[in-house]
């Protein structure tokens, strides 16, 4: 029987313990994809976790407005006022990409162009493009949504630690061309992102958030996009400035294999890993290696099962997620990724089921044959 | 012989440590010593990028010493390229890349071209959101013996089936060797679609590439 309210469940697997039933919460849920459950925009973020019987929230909405695609937040144009004035609810609190911005017409989904922190001489669009992080007017926004939706849920702010800021606004190859060219503006740069989220994290702190999701792509499919050595000199130092800032339990996310590096990466004091990506790794080696140390979340398979899989598909690999990771807690299931709008609406809702008939502690191992 | 094993060593050591400074008193020195262009591209560079292309996918070394070397390479190749093209040498091949339609995601791309380019390949780098359309186009204009293809997300992959059947409608598709990769391709995904072949990472594209050449036109 169920018996945690959904904060309990999750901020308990957080810490690695055992909570009732695996929790479930996702990095984001794409505008679209909510529109299709709820069959309406104008709906509250709680609403949306009980309809599908998830445990918390963050990112957004398109309450007030139309459903939008994934990173339209994101675009640098005017980013300033929409971060201070935000018209639809989010819980996202990252800087802006410094770069030229494009949009494909039929979706709307915007994309990186080309990264703009490409010498000395550009670090000055820092001020035009970061809004100010002691601006009021958005936390104040922000903890006014927390107090009217939060309820029983868990909910958590999206942050950075300046690294994919780092990375996207300099592009991928100029940064790792400026690692031997230019080391001291690579550093420069991930400085200045780090400081600015430490210092929206000292707000946060002092806001009803359970935790923190944040988000800093380090890795493809195949290895990390730098050495240790690199990690240590290029990211590490600017990394801690955030860490050390937070003080909430938080989810590290990155895509792809981190692990020739998560042994360094754990020393940062994470409380969870995500999104563990199945083409990256296997999850019963990371849960081998690190579930001691760190609360695994993710590893639904988001490039075949949610959504070109079958609900049969989906069902499987829950149980299969269950069984491998979630015996003794310490486990909280989620997308490889995050729910985008083109994950079929069947599978989620066969994901939702299947949390509920397989994730009940103490496990079912009759159920998980 | 003391002098070949010296040049093959300098030049394979500016590559693989990306000192691309180093290419243009290699390349002359190489000359003057009375080695052809070709045989300093195709017996000393393309090896040394080979040996980069290795490390990298055996995870020896990262993102950021492969592209330094590979952007070495290229130096090397602007260089040697008018006396190659004077003395009648043509690039390996050429290729036309993109990722296809509704995907903005050029990371996995962005280094299948700069590893091609730099194992000697002319390379027609279409960008992001490539319509199948503009595929068929760039290869009436070009003439490549190669189309690769590539997306990340399941969504747009999709597109890598469509592009094909462009390919094929507008009767081009005999004419080149369809390669596709991205995170969530898969072989059985490719051989679907009808691709040529699937290259699971950057070095494998171009290993495949390298075994099909004889088979183009």
């Amino acid at each position: 029987m169920e018996n945690m309210k959904p904060r309990e469940r999750v901020l308990t697997a957080l810490m690695r313990g055992v909570p009732d039933r695996v929790p479930w919460i996702e990095n984001d849920i794409e505008e679209g994809l909510q529109e299709r459950i709820m069959g309406k925009t104008d709906f509250k973020p709680g609403e949306l976790c009980k309809k599908l019987g998830m445990d918390g929230f963050g990112y957004h909405f398109p309450m007030g407005g139309t459903a939008t695609a994934g990173q339209a937040m994101q675009a640098a144009v005017g980013f300033k006022e929409s971060y201070y004035y935000p018209q639809k609810v989010t819980f996202d609190f990252v800087p802006p990409w410094i770069a030229e911005m494009g949009a494909i017409p039929e979706t709307g989904r915007t994309f990186i162009k080309r990264g703009l922190l490409t010498s000395n001489d550009s670090l000055k669009l820092f001020d035009e493009y970061l809004p100010d992080p002691d601006h009021p007017e958005r936390y104040e926004r922000v903890a006014n949504w927390i107090a009217q939706f939060k309820g029983d849920y868990a909910v958590f702010a999206r942050i950075r630690l300046g690294s994919a800021s780092m990375i996207e606004s300099m592009g991928l190859v100029q940064f790792a061309y400026n690692v031997y060219d230019h080391p001291g503006l690579v550093k420069e740069v991930h400085r200045r992102f780090s400081e600015w989220s430490a210092k929206v994290v000292e707000h946060l702190n002092q806001m009803e958030f359970d935790f923190y999701w944040v988000n800093d792509d380090l890795a493809d499919t195949r290895s990390p996009w730098m050495s240790r050595e690199m990690l240590k000199e290029f990211f590490f130092p600017y990394q801690e400035i955030v860490a050390h800032a937070i003080k909430k339990p938080w989810v590290f996310h990155s895509d792809g294999n981190l692990l020739p590096i998560l042994d360094d990466l754990l020393t940062l004091g994470m409380s969870g890993i995500h999104p563990v990506q199945p083409s990256a790794m296997d999850i019963k080696e990371v849960a081998k290696r690190y579930g001691q140390r760190v609360c695994i979340l993710g590893n639904i398979d988001l490039d075949y099962t949610l959504t070109l899989g079958s609900p049969e598909e989906v069902d499987r690999e829950v149980k299969e997620r269950v069984t491998a990771v979630g015996q003794e807690g310490g486990y909280i299931i989620t997308s490889a990724n995050s729910l985008t709008d083109y994950c079929k609406t069947e599978n989620v809702w066969a994901m939702a089921n299947a949390i509920k008939k397989y994730g009940k502690y103490p496990l079912d191992q009759n159920l998980l044959k | 012989m003391t002098v070949v094993t010296n040049i093959h060593h300098e030049l394979r050591e500016a590559i693989i440590r990306g000192k691309r400074e180093a290419m243009e008193p290699l390349i002359r020195k190489a000359l003057s010593k009375g080695f052809r262009s070709e045989e300093i591209m195709n017996a000393m560079m393309i090896p040394a990028m080979d040996e980069v292309g290795d490390r990298f996918a055996k995870g020896e070394i990262y993102l950021p010493e492969m592209m330094i070397a590979a952007r070495t390479m290229n130096t090397g190749l602007d260089i040697l390229r008018p006396l190659l093209l004077s003395s009648g040498v043509a690039s390996k091949a050429k290729a036309v890349i993109g990722t296809v339609k509704g995907d903005i995601h050029d990371v996995g791309k962005n280094i299948v071209a700069m590893m091609l380019q730099s194992a000697g390949y002319e390379l027609f780098d279409l960008g992001i959101d490539v319509a199948p359309e503009k595929f068929v186009e760039a290869v009436k204009t070009h003439e490549p013996q190669f189309v690769l293809l590539s997306a990340l997300l399941t969504l747009t992959m999709l597109m890598m089936g469509e592009t094909i059947n462009a390919l094929q409608k507008a009767g081009l598709r005999g004419k080149v060797k369809v390669g596709v990769g991205g995170a969530p391709v898969t072989e059985r995904f490719a051989v679907r679609i009808g691709a040529d072949f699937y290259g699971q990472e950057a070095r494998a594209a171009v290993i495949k590439c390298n075994k099909l050449i004889s088979t183009v036109e």
